[in-house]
């Protein structure tokens, strides 16, 4: 078997990048990369497949230039023969085009039919609404993320069935950075059906960039018998621009799911902390909470130290109802109890501020990015969130290192905001919103783009907070971690 | 293509060893050294000083209008968003009319309305032209400028309320003050706002200038442009600059002329070099800054 080695460094005139050295995988075979957001996968991927824009950058590989790297036959043919599906789809497709035309497009236009492929991709779209996204696209039609992503998916399964009719190319480089990260469970497994089904008839060489750890039961539980043609892989960052590359092992996350239990707070209270009446209207439409058994109303509930998970479909309303509770969103009609208050739509803002934020309820917002105020120091971003207060530096060393590596140097203190990892990022958010202690957290999506490791610890840091009383109420779409931390009683769908 | 948020962010890979601003300032500066060491050797000691005291008189006045037009949209771009989130329309309607009623009054018209105003005190004895005057003709100034300030403030903080950014700062429990001031306007405005700082700089320079200028007309009888503190374009409409500015339009048809003009009429080519030369090094340096944090 051929492994395929690499010594990359990207750096600006300023500083590195990333740099990563003895970065190993076979061909043939698929290649799943695990890491925390931002600490340069995508970066380096491109770098392996010749797709990175070198302006303004200096690119080593190999101890060779970007240039001469490019110059190689085994990256222009894989140029030609592979396909790079982009984590951002739009990035990937032209405004100006139909889709249709663009799944027909330059080398594309040579691969076989793709209609079984668009088939099981959009199963429960109707032939008009996959004509609309094919053919009124870009205008009056835009179609979502997912929609987007399913569509560069096509196109993707297009090139390998080119390349699999194709008998005298005999390796092929894809690469699919984060190719299901806005598909839910059932897309994302339709997708990989198709992705190994293919995989079987005439083997290539995947790397998939992927946070999604949930991948290795799907594999483990449907695709067995292909275990020897799969690796994980997983980067991390062991200094501020050193990354490291090394081989996941999938027990690992698996004998950890089995052993995750829910956690029942100890000290379960009679009074419940937060009720929220079953009905409620927003922008005229009415949403339904429903209990496990999907189908009757039942108030959302929960007690101090309780967990609650509530699911539903991609676009139904999730985050609408955690704003609807914050006060950020005003309710056409909405019942509520928290902490003893009775909150209904007639409330304002000022209620809210008074009343609410930061002291009975909180939330950490699903897009670490944007909730975080990037151009401030990590010691500023705790600052003025109990008032009056300004904490020792010592204090705040202290409390980052529940999800932090200790010790924690000053200098990581002063650091902005902007230059830490996106994981890094969205395990600060996680802890500012803790810092204070609101008596109800509502977390959107707490796990986006963490590694396995952060993931153990955001979950013994939410069992922690259980234990003190908090009360958390989760939306997420890792169903997998959460339908084993919390029990089925608290499960609740939105409708 | 879109290559990593932090890399953009971080690194401009193509910034220049020197600032475009930096260079203009630096050019800026040698340029008044230039100047005021040619009126050393060959401007007469009073009509140094007066050269001189004017422009660190239109420095100071257009320094303390950045000051107050910065302190003015502060003001009134906290009250409009504190108003619009607090749900207090009618005091929002009530604040907007008045501001737009401000606005509704020409630049050039305000100004010459609040002179008017301090010539009117100077006549009747109620400021001298000392530092009253200073204050009053920066007040006149940066009551009809201020609000291009405030319409930067309210448009960074409607960007900022659009996204998750504000609504996650305020649940964590953060006060408006807060978020406002420190995350939206100081973390993430103040290069903005520094950069329309510069612009009212040059606005505020060019108008006390002009009026003054205007003013030579004659306000009143009583209260002549020498009432008033010296700037730039009142030195331009003394009698002895005014001869200047006739021997300059005199070169134009006896270019001949052109070396007396830099020994014997330096008094008014001074005020008009300085004028000009410091606009447009202002408008470098503000356009070099804008190039420097691609604002």
């Amino acid at each position: 078997m051929n492994t395929r080695s690499f010594s990359i460094s990207v750096s600006t005139s300023h500083h590195t990048l990333v740099q990563v050295k003895d970065f190993q995988f076979p061909e043939n075979r698929i290649v799943f990369l695990f890491g925390e957001s931002g600490i340069g996968k995508s970066i380096v991927s491109k770098v392996v497949a010749g797709q990175l824009d070198p302006e303004g950058l200096d690119v080593t590989v190999n101890g060779e230039t970007y240039a001469d790297y490019l110059k190689k036959p085994v990256v222009r043919s894989g140029k030609e023969r592979g396909f790079f599906v982009f984590q951002e789809p739009s990035s990937h497709l032209d405004p100006t085009l139909t889709l249709r035309t663009q799944l027909n497009e330059g080398s594309l236009k040579a691969c076989p039919n793709d209609e079984d492929v668009l088939k099981q991709l959009f199963q429960s779209a109707s032939q008009a609404d996959l004509g609309n996204i094919l053919d009124i696209y870009p205008k009056p039609f835009r179609p979502s993320g997912g929609e987007k992503q399913r569509l560069l998916l096509s196109m993707a399964m297009k090139k390998i069935r080119l390349y699999q009719s194709t008998p005298e190319w005999k390796e092929a480089l894809f690469v699919f950075d984060e190719p299901t990260g806005s598909l839910d469970n059932i897309q994302r497994n339709r997708f990989l059906s198709l992705l190994f089904a293919a995989f079987r008839k005439k083997p290539f060489t995947l790397l998939f960039i992927t946070h999604d750890y949930s991948l290795i039961s799907e594999i483990n539980a449907n695709y067995s018998d292909l275990l020897k043609s799969v690796s994980f892989l997983e980067m991390a960052r062991i200094h501020d621009t050193d990354s490291v590359i090394s081989t996941f092992v999938p027990s690992d996350y698996t004998t950890w799911l089995d052993k995750l239990v829910p956690n029942t707070a100890e000290n379960k209270a009679q009074t419940p902390l937060f009720r929220m009446e079953p009905s409620f209207k927003i922008f005229g439409r009415s949403l339904t909470l429903v209990g496990p058994d999907k189908t009757n109303p039942i108030p959302l509930v929960i007690h101090p130290g309780e967990m609650v998970y509530v699911k539903a479909g991609s676009g139904v309303g999730k985050t609408t109802l955690a704003k609807i509770i914050l006060g950020l969103y005003a309710a056409d009609q909405v019942s509520i109890t928290l902490d003893g208050l009775t909150i209904t739509e007639k409330k304002g803002r000022l209620f809210y501020e008074k009343e609410v934020w930061g002291k009975r309820a909180g939330m950490v917002f699903q897009h670490a990015d944007e909730a975080l105020d990037l151009k401030s120091t990590v010691f500023e971003t705790f600052l003025g969130l109990i008032p009056g207060k300004i904490p020792p530096r010592e204090e705040i060393k202290e409390y980052l290192a529940a999800l932090f590596d200790s010790p924690i140097p000053d200098a990581f203190l002063n650091k902005k905001v902007q230059y830490l990892s996106g994981g890094q990022k969205q395990r600060l958010n996680l802890l500012r919103s803790f810092y204070g202690k609101p008596k109800l957290l509502i977390l959107d999506e707490p796990l986006n783009g963490l590694d396995f490791e952060s993931i153990r610890k955001v979950l013994d840091l939410l069992s922690k907070k259980q234990k003190e009383g908090c009360g958390l109420l989760l939306i997420s779409h890792n169903e997998e971690i959460f339908d084993k931390a919390i029990s089925a009683d608290h499960l609740y769908y939105l409708k | 293509m879109i290559i990593d948020n932090q890399t953009i962010s971080s690194n401009p890979p193509n910034s220049l060893p020197i600032a475009p601003d930096q260079k203009s300032a630096f050019n800026f500066g040698i340029g008044l050294l230039g100047l005021f060491l040619w009126n050393l050797f060959f401007l007469n000691g009073p009509a140094m000083k007066k050269v001189w005291g004017a422009l660190l008189n239109t420095v100071l006045i257009s320094g303390l209008t950045v000051v107050l037009t910065l302190l003015l949209a502060l003001a009134a771009a906290f009250s409009l968003h504190l108003l619009e989130v607090t749900g207090r329309q009618k005091g929002r309607f009530i604040l907007l009319f008045a501001l737009n009623l401000i606005r509704s009054v020409p630049q050039i018209i305000g100004v010459l309305l609040g002179y008017a105003l301090l010539s009117f005190l100077i006549t009747n004895g109620v400021v001298g032209n000392g530092i009253m005057a200073f204050v009053i003709m920066a007040c006149s100034l940066s009551l009809f400028i201020f609000l291009e300030v405030t319409d930067l403030l309210l448009d960074r903080i409607a960007h900022f309320r659009k996204s998750d950014f504000y609504n996650a700062l305020r649940v964590c429990g953060l006060s408006e003050s807060r978020v406002v001031g420190f995350n939206i306007l100081w973390n993430n405005s103040r290069i903005h706002i520094l950069n329309k700082l510069l612009s009212v700089f040059g606005m505020a320079l060019f108008l006390q200038c002009s009026t003054d200028f205007i003013l030579s007309v004659g306000l009143s009888r009583d209260a002549e442009v020498t009432s008033l503190p010296l700037s730039l374009g009142g030195l331009l409409a003394h009698i002895d600059s005014k001869q200047d500015i006739l021997a300059m339009g005199y070169t134009l048809t006896h270019p001949l002329y052109l070396p007396h003009l830099f020994l014997q009429h330096l008094q008014g080519l001074s005020a008009a070099f300085l004028i000009v030369f410091t606009l447009y090094s202002l408008y470098k340096i503000g356009n070099g800054f804008s190039e420097r944090h691609r604002l």
